[in-house]
């Protein structure tokens, strides 16, 4: 420390101008640097005039963008499409909606997707807009609606396909094998059995993606122990998780993973990057058990397979299932809310944009896109789907079900829906056993 | 260490630089020798063993980019494709892997004149200032040695969201600067260490002020030291990934390590368009290192070159 | 603004403290400032949206004391580290020196070795996952070969945390070779050339001469493999989303997944002022170990 005092001594014979000058300089630099790569960013939103709607994007995109188009022909507030790559939009979304970024018009799954929103009174809540106008508050079916109620207020208008869970098999590979589709939970273990032997995987299964794992475990509880099980755990009751109906269903997956019901590499295949669907498509699995999306996504990939291969059938009863059979499971549809920040202009403009989804035009586009709208005049409309046997099945589906169970990670919030799946993840690669599963849920808070 | 007599030459890694003519000279004689002595047989098998450990998935990355989709799908990864395709190039380029390069050069650039700047200055100050506050000052710095950015993303991701900077290019241009300066001011004070106290006197003779002491004597001897400098911060910006995925979202503010994450969506079955972006993205460090590759490395090495 | 010339110690004008201030002020607002920040965050219970968040309490280090994912992901942390420094520096110790010799297929083959640095983590990651597909990638082919039956790899626990640790040698290897190249090419010649002279075999001059002169070397190549480990987060992300299950789900990872995934900000900031904690207690052990610090009082006295 010798060295350090002579120096501050020293130093203090330096004139004060000097360090003034070196402080300026200093600063003019960095300074300089600063506002030089300031202007390499994009800058702040455009004042006025933009309303930035985002959505998830995926094969159905193109709808979303043809809306955006017809939109700002006549509008003067201008619609700003942005389109999320599907990998993680949610936590995006999320991510975004805590910032001044935050868009005005965005894609959700309703339910828990955007409870935390509705909590902090950052949606508009859309319930008086829908109910003063008699043509919107009938253009969607009445189940779709409510399910994107949080408090039951209305915060969303849908604006996709409706999306149930359907199970999907390989006709080619069923033929090969002689084999029928499922219709009882017997007939399933069988066609493991038969598919095992002749080295098919039976089911495709991307379990790196655990939300695809969390399909089996919600059909098979809504078969097991009826759709109000999962009712209660949405209401916040986590001791539900306890219910003698979630073990079982535990044990039913343990049992279909012994059984090499998903083969043995499952745990490395994933969905995103579209592996289950090629291995499925390719004849290398016989059945998946996926969103309806499925069918757009292997008309897009894999054209031939979508049009001639695949073919759909709902999910089989359990022996002693107390839930009614027609029950659905999977996403009623996708949302557009609107940012509780708009006001004045842009805000009328937001509600118009978000109203087009109810037009005739928009439900047209859907179907050509092999979607199945979710507004109620569109039966007649499934004459012009791309498979419109596909599109009947599902809407009669739907229509049928007297439930309709939102996937549970869009249904419950995000501090539950994360760990929740991966629970789900270790309990398909034997990681928990059922009794630790229901112990893990039960923990959930 | 007598080479650090020219000031100009850091003791190490320069030292490597200015041993090279010797060793160079050296060379004729010692290798000759060396030569005559028997292959290291052990060596050589383990050498080609590490050599398909690296050249096999460098292989096979290349050959699938060249293939079509169904042929990936269809053929095993190793076999050669029947057609040779350059269509998943074009595809990536068609979707917007210019913006994202762009984008990047400007982090790039921005981080590495920024911590520059920044880390000419505090480390003139830590080796010219006798005070125990300049010694507090580097010490301060030195704590931050080990600690990784990403774990502190959370309050970053408050501070930027209340600066107003969420998906800009300075919300992941100013964190990464700053979590670069320890490690350069370190580089830094240790180069400017080596400047004699003569030069000092020599300049102060001349009557020269502090700014030009140091941009006439200070950074031109210190040349090695900033290019280190510079291309440690440039290459923690350009790899740069957790900051990107938190803080920006929009196309026109994403960088190329988010543009090829996305890609995995965007793309979704289409490996090979996929793998094709993976080797755009190593192309512009390629050039790079082409021409520039001792100062690539001694900014690869940071704390390492010391 | 004269400076006097000194006559007797030929001192000369200094920069005043003031030079320092942009850095430091830079590197208290974007540095420093967070590590408080994330300290004060890990006593709210934040979601990520709305106002500056209040203190509600101690309820999240209560929580990860007692948290089992917490206690697995530092030891898989731990191991991953040990794992790495395992399997890296033994393997980048062979290569530097060996790549060190003049030798020119030595050049041509240091040029291939060298060419995974030159890729991003985020690069490598989705690199691997696409040759460790089961079904499509390189895996199906050669796994048969290595006992990799199905080419399920990341599916199972141990052999996705085997994947990270190999992923991130393949990534981090030619990097220390470069270390222990530059040290190797440092020790004098004579040294060999004595021991040749005595009939030491290769072997012997390896463990008499090398390796003590690389001491230094070992030092700080292992000190950066540790800071290193604490950053494997992108290929986590990307390669294995700390899965199976959490098997693979080291504490940097365990933070991004609770903070960005399930929201969970304030609990995730306790996680990550651990991190921090951790990882400045690491700074201070390697100021020490390297004397970063004394070389301006050594110098300063000259």
């Amino acid at each position: 420390m010798r060295t350090a005092v002579q120096g501050s001594a020293v130093r203090g014979r330096k004139g004060f101008g000097r360090r003034h000058a070196a402080t300026l300089t200093a600063a003019v630099l960095a300074a300089s640097v600063l506002t030089a790569c300031g202007s390499g960013g994009p800058g702040e939103e455009e004042a006025g005039g933009t309303l930035e709607v985002w959505v998830y994007q995926d094969a159905s995109t193109k709808v979303q963008r043809e809306a955006v188009e017809r939109f700002n022909k006549t509008s003067d507030v201008k619609a700003k499409l942005v389109e999320v790559p599907g990998e993680g939009y949610q936590d995006k979304m999320r991510s975004a909606m805590g910032t001044p970024n935050a868009p005005d018009v965005f894609f959700n799954w309703g339910g828990g997707s955007i409870s935390n929103f509705v909590e902090k009174d950052m949606l508009v809540d859309l319930t008086p807009e829908i109910q003063k106008d008699e043509k919107l508050k009938d253009a969607f079916l009445p189940s779709i609606l409510n399910a994107g109620k949080v408090n039951d207020k209305i915060y969303g208008v849908p604006m996709r396909g409706m999306q149930p869970v359907v199970l999907f098999y390989n006709k080619d590979v069923f033929e090969k094998a002689g084999a029928q589709p499922p219709e009882s939970w017997d007939d399933l273990l069988d066609l493991v059995d038969t598919f095992k032997k002749e080295g098919v995987t039976p089911f495709a299964l991307a379990g790196t993606d655990a939300w695809t794992e969390l399909m089996w475990v919600e059909y098979l509880l809504d078969r097991i122990g009826g759709a109000e099980v999962f009712q209660r755990i949405q209401d916040g009751d986590s001791s539900a998780w306890g219910d003698p109906a979630v073990l079982k269903t535990a044990e039913t997956i343990r049992d279909l993973v012994d059984r090499g019901a998903f083969g043995k590499n499952y745990a490395s295949v994933n969905y995103t990057a579209d592996g289950a669907s090629t291995l499925f498509a390719k004849g290398k699995a016989a059945m998946h058990l996926m969103g309806s999306w499925e069918y757009s996504n292997q008309q897009a990939n894999q054209k031939e397979f979508a049009e001639k291969g695949l073919g759909w059938t709902t999910f089989p009863a359990l022996p002693d299932g107390e839930g009614d059979p027609k029950n659905v499971v999977g996403n009623p549809t996708n949302f557009w809310s609107v940012s509780s920040k708009l006001k004045g202009a842009e805000r009328e403009a937001a509600l118009e944009f978000v109203k087009t989804a109810a037009e005739d035009w928009y439900a047209e586009a859907l179907v050509d896109n092999g979607d199945v709208p979710t507004t109620s005049g569109s039966e007649d409309m499934l004459a012009g789907h791309p498979a419109p046997d596909y599109a009947l099945f599902q809407y009669d589906l739907v229509r049928d079900a007297p439930n309709f169970t939102l996937s549970w990670d869009q249904a419950l919030p995000a501090q539950q829906a994360s760990p929740m799946l991966t629970n789900i993840q270790k309990l398909f690669n034997k990681q928990l056993s059922p009794e630790e599963f229901v112990d893990a849920m039960k923990a959930l808070k | 260490m007598k080479t650090a007599v020219r000031p100009e030459h850091r003791p190490s890694p320069a030292a490597e630089r200015a041993g090279e003519p010797q060793a160079r000279n050296d060379r004729g004689l010692r290798g000759r020798l060396r030569r005559v002595r028997k292959w290291n047989i052990p060596a050589g098998v383990a050498s080609v063993v590490w050599l398909v450990i690296v050249g096999l998935p460098l292989y096979v990355l290349v050959l699938t980019t060249l293939r079509d989709r169904d042929s990936y799908f269809d053929e095993g990864a190793l076999s050669l494709p029947g057609d040779l395709t350059l269509d998943n190039y074009r595809t990536v380029l068609e979707s917007d892997f210019l913006v994202y390069l762009l984008n990047t050069a400007i982090v790039t650039v921005a981080t590495a004149a920024i911590v520059v700047v920044l880390s000419v200055c505090v480390g003139y100050t830590v080796v010219r200032t006798l005070s125990r506050t300049s010694q507090r000052i580097f010490q301060f710095f030195l704590l931050g040695l080990a600690i990784p950015a990403q774990a502190v993303i959370i309050p970053i991701y408050l501070l930027i969201t209340q600066l107003n900077l969420y998906d800009s290019l300075l919300a992941i241009i100013l964190p990464t600067a700053a979590f670069c300066l320890p490690v350069c001011v370190l580089i830094l004070a240790g180069t400017m260490r080596d400047i004699e106290e003569e030069m000092y006197e020599s300049m102060a003779l001349e009557g020269a002020s502090q700014t030009r002491v140091l941009l006439q004597l200070v950074v031109p001897l210190s040349r090695g030291g900033i290019s280190t400098v510079g291309v440690y911060a440039a290459l923690q910006a350009w790899n740069n990934f957790l900051f990107p995925l938190i803080l920006t979202q929009s196309r026109e503010s994403r960088v190329l390590t988010l543009g090829l994450y996305d890609y995995v969506g965007q793309f979704r079955v289409d490996i090979p368009a996929l793998l094709a972006a993976v080797v755009l993205s190593i192309v512009p460090i390629f050039v790079v290192y082409l021409f520039a590759r001792r100062q690539l490395i001694n900014g690869l090495m940071g704390v390492g070159g010391r | 603004m004269k400076q006097a010339v000194p006559t007797a110690s030929p001192r000369v004008g200094r920069p005043g403290i003031a030079w320092a201030v942009p850095g430091v002020l830079f590197f208290v607002l974007f540095a420093v400032g967070p590590m408080v920040l994330v300290g004060y965050l890990s006593f709210t219970s934040w979601d990520g949206l709305g106002d500056f968040p209040s203190v509600s309490g101690t309820g999240n280090w209560e929580r990860l004391f007692e948290d089992p994912t917490m206690r697995q992901a530092i030891w898989l942390s731990v191991l991953l580290t040990g794992v790495s420094w395992l399997i890296q520096t033994p393997v980048a110790l062979l290569l530097g020196v060996w790549s060190a010799g003049r030798q020119r297929n030595r050049a041509v083959l240091s040029a291939i070795f060298f060419l995974p640095l030159l890729a991003s983590s985020v690069a490598l990651a989705l690199l691997w996952k696409s040759l460790l597909d089961p079904n499509f990638g390189l895996i199906a082919e050669i796994g048969p070969w290595l006992g990799i039956e199905d080419g399920n790899l990341l599916g199972t626990g141990d052999g996705a945390f085997a994947a990270v640790a190999f992923v991130a040698a393949w990534q981090f290897i030619p990097f220390h070779t470069l270390l222990y190249q530059g040290g190797a090419r440092q020790i004098p010649k004579s040294f060999y050339e004595a021991a040749s002279i005595d009939g030491a075999s290769t072997v012997r001059q390896f463990f008499s001469i090398t390796l003590p002169q690389l001491r230094n070397t070992i030092v700080t190549s292992s000190v950066l493999m540790v800071v290193g480990a604490l950053t494997f987060f992108d290929t986590v992300l990307i390669l294995t989303e700390g899965g199976p299950g959490t098997d693979t789900t080291i504490v940097p990872y365990l933070m991004y997944e609770t903070g960005f995934q399930a929201y969970d900000m304030g609990y995730a900031s306790a996680i990550a002022t651990t991190l921090v904690i951790v990882a400045t207690a690491i700074s201070l052990l390697m100021v020490r170990a390297t004397g970063f610090s004394k070389m301006r009082s050594t110098r300063e006295g000259m």
